[in-house]
């Protein structure tokens, strides 16, 4: 039996993949910070008690900042492959913290292949580097494909252009199977709150149904190459099973804007946003289609422009190239953008209806700020 | 406005690395500007400061200590030297070494500038930063000679390290305005250059061997090919960088690329001996991963800067093998000023 080493499990990409792993007979095991509140909602249904015999699932307390941790856990593990999903991940706070994102999104990633080298495994632990579209920042072409060059735009895709290379290098150097998916915005019902899908799904749902009333975004005209985080996983485990390690793009290859993803979503929901305006007064307006709804947002302005949500340098477009992948490995995304909206809002109505009957109840619910 | 301050009070520079090869040069070009010049060691007490001493302007300059990797460190002396020009040169500066100390590499090269354009936007003041890059960072470019817009395929910790740095300086001045630019340089020697670079230890081996020494001299791969120049000259271009309307980077090189065996030819001519007769070579001092041709074309520099490099390997070649043969003639007197 295989065993795999999940780092950032209690992420997006991490619950999923920890799910694939466990069909595939995988023992698996993943490293979660230590928080004074649980992190692990996304992974509740895989947990199993410790004190079950033949345990497929084992959390570790462990931290990319911490060399000594991370080589003991992959001592005690000797896992098969390692993927590394930990990051200080979003774009945004990485201009308020950028010395905290290079040391767990840079130096973490060489901390995990020292350790490999460290421990002697170099020909027995296969390592997978969670690289990222925002790699090509300020795009030199478009489509971005696996030979397009780098232009990063914010500290958090400087600290992963370096992982993105000290992984080549390891590989180059060392002969570890080290490979990098360079993935593009990967979305699901499982996504962090304060990324912009998952943001405008929740604040759509909870605006329908009166729990909020309007929507503060950044830039609308952002493009975006969106595809479902389930699919993407598949191909994160695949390139891990290779001959020969190398680097994949991992993309749908449709580009849409904010706005167009506030769009579906709308629609999803039974509405329409009219837009008027332009700039940071541009404003959406909710418009029922289907009447039935009763929406306590008809007419209502639910959507509005606020320029702290603008970054220092913006990355305006992205679309990826999957061509590789789909030649080579004979993988395409199974999941459209629109089943991907319509899934993502349907949780998030299912949550947001969950709340509202537990406050008629005189129950406290969370909001959940920013 | 800008020339009653110059009269009245001088520019202040501030270098990190002064300790170094490039640091020397740098201090020394920036004196002879009418600088007021300051330069940081990670414990200025304790450093040997030789290439200050051997340039004799040891005292012409004040030391502060800082680690890059250290915020509070460079704050504090931001804050005292209020500089009008930083000169990024600190870091780990060996590529083989890299491979031994990744961690520290990238922590000196990688945070360290990090630390230092967060600590310049913290100042607040119009602080201008040259920061040392490297044509490590382009890695093999097939032979192509590599400019501006050549993307980077680094092969070294170092060099991940560096091209972190380039594009963490890039950042910063896109994102927040901030005077500061990259200079991205090929190899420069120099006679200060350490004997753990392979052209300071081949010219002092090849001076031993000249002075009578029976020992044989052991490299690793000698088909590697550089692009050479001069580091007194190469730190004229970094000053020049920051005397621009905008921040801008650059590629400085001589555009012409040699094998280090042609190195070592040059330096045991110069020296009359046959260098077959000594060279050995030795599978040991491989790297893990090795750039075979680097090439250059600096014409960005020479058409905005207006700079171009005077010396080629050749004379790089005969400088140091000069320098080293003063040092030998020295014999065991100490090291006197040369000022």
């Amino acid at each position: 039996m295989k065993k795999a080493l999940i780092t950032g499990i209690t992420g997006q990409d991490g619950a999923y993949l920890a799910e694939l792993l466990l069909e595939k007979g995988y023992e698996v095991h993943g490293i979660k910070r230590r928080a004074s509140m649980f992190n692990t909602d996304r992974i509740d249904h895989l947990y199993q008690d410790p004190h079950e015999t033949e345990r497929k699932m084992v959390l570790h307390y462990g931290d990319m900042t911490d060399s000594t941790n991370l080589i003991r856990i992959i001592q005690s593990v000797l896992p098969d492959e390692i993927y590394n999903l930990a990051a200080q991940s979003h774009v945004a706070v990485s201009f308020e913290t950028p010395e905290y994102t290079a040391n767990a999104d840079a130096v973490g990633p060489l901390r995990i292949l020292e350790a490999i080298r460290i421990l002697g495994l170099e020909k027995k632990t296969r390592f997978y580097q969670a690289s990222t579209s925002e790699l090509y920042g300020l795009v030199q072409e478009i489509p971005q494909k696996e030979s397009t060059p780098f232009y990063p735009r914010s500290p958090y895709a400087v600290a992963k252009l370096y992982a993105y290379w000290i992984t080549v290098n390891y590989r180059e150097a060392y002969g570890i199977y080290a490979c990098n998916g360079i993935l593009f915005n990967h979305e699901s019902p499982l996504r962090g709150e304060t990324f912009v899908t998952r943001k405008i799904t929740r604040a759509l749902a909870r605006i329908k149904l009166g729990l909020q009333e309007c929507l503060y975004l950044g830039n609308l005209d952002s493009l975006r190459d969106w595809g479902h985080a389930k699919d993407y996983v598949e191909m994160q485990w695949l390139l891990m099973q290779q001959e020969t390690p190398e680097d994949w793009v991992i993309a749908t290859g449709i580009q849409y804007s904010v706005r167009d993803f506030l769009d579906a979503a709308a629609d999803e929901l039974g509405g329409r946003i009219r837009w008027e305006g332009s700039g940071v007064d541009e404003t959406g307006t909710w418009e029922s289609v289907r009447k039935e709804a009763g929406d306590a947002c008809e007419g209502k302005v639910v959507v509005r422009v606020d320029p702290r949500y603008f970054r220092p340098t913006e990355v305006e477009t992205l679309l990826g190239d999957p061509s590789k992948a789909r030649e080579k490995l004979g993988w395409t995304p199974r999941i459209s953008f629109k089943e991907l909206v319509s899934e993502m809002v349907r949780e998030d109505l299912n949550a947001a209806e969950r709340d509202e009957l537990v406050k008629k109840h005189g129950y406290r619910t969370f909001d959940y700020h920013e | 406005m800008s020339e009653t301050i110059e009269i009245s009070s001088p520019k202040k520079a501030l270098i990190s690395g002064i300790s170094g090869q490039d640091g020397a040069y740098l201090a020394k070009l920036l004196l002879s500007k009418g600088y007021e010049v300051h330069g940081t060691a990670r414990d200025a007490q304790m450093a040997s400061f030789e290439n200050l001493e051997r340039l004799g302007i040891r005292g012409r300059l004040v030391f502060h200590s800082m680690a890059l990797n250290d915020f509070r460190s460079v704050l504090q002396v931001l804050a005292k030297v209020k500089p009008d020009e930083v000169y990024n040169l600190a870091g780990q500066s060996s590529v083989g070494l890299s491979f031994e100390l990744p961690v520290e590499t990238l922590e000196s090269i990688s945070v360290g500038t990090l630390n230092l354009l967060e600590a310049i936007r913290f100042t607040g003041r119009q602080i201008k930063l040259y920061n040392a890059g490297s044509s490590d960072c382009f890695g093999n470019t097939e032979g192509l000679p590599a400019d501006e817009e050549t993307p980077f395929r680094p092969r070294s910790p170092y060099a991940v390290a560096k091209a972190t740095a380039f594009w963490e300086v890039a950042n910063y001045r896109e994102a927040y305005s901030l005077f500061a630019c990259t200079g991205i340089l090929f190899n420069h020697e120099s006679p200060l250059r350490p004997e753990r670079f392979v052209t300071r230890k081949i010219v002092k081996a090849a001076c031993r061997i000249a002075a009578g020494s029976k020992e044989k001299l052991h490299l690793g791969n000698i088909s590697i090919a550089r692009d050479w120049g001069s580091a007194a000259e190469y730190v004229e271009a970094m000053w020049l960088m920051l005397q621009q309307e905008k921040p801008e980077d650059y590629v400085i090189a001589t555009s012409e690329t040699y094998t280090l065996e042609d190195f070592v030819a040059a330096v045991f001519g110069a020296v009359g001996l046959d260098w077959r007769e000594h060279v050995v070579s030795d599978v040991s001092l491989l790297r893990p991963t090795e750039i075979m041709i680097s090439r250059s074309n600096p014409s960005k520099a020479f058409r905005e800067l207006g700079w171009k490099a005077r010396s080629n390997m050749h004379d790089v070649a005969r400088l140091m093998v000069e320098s080293e043969n003063e040092l030998l003639n020295a014999g065991s007197r100490p090291a006197v000023s040369q000022q």
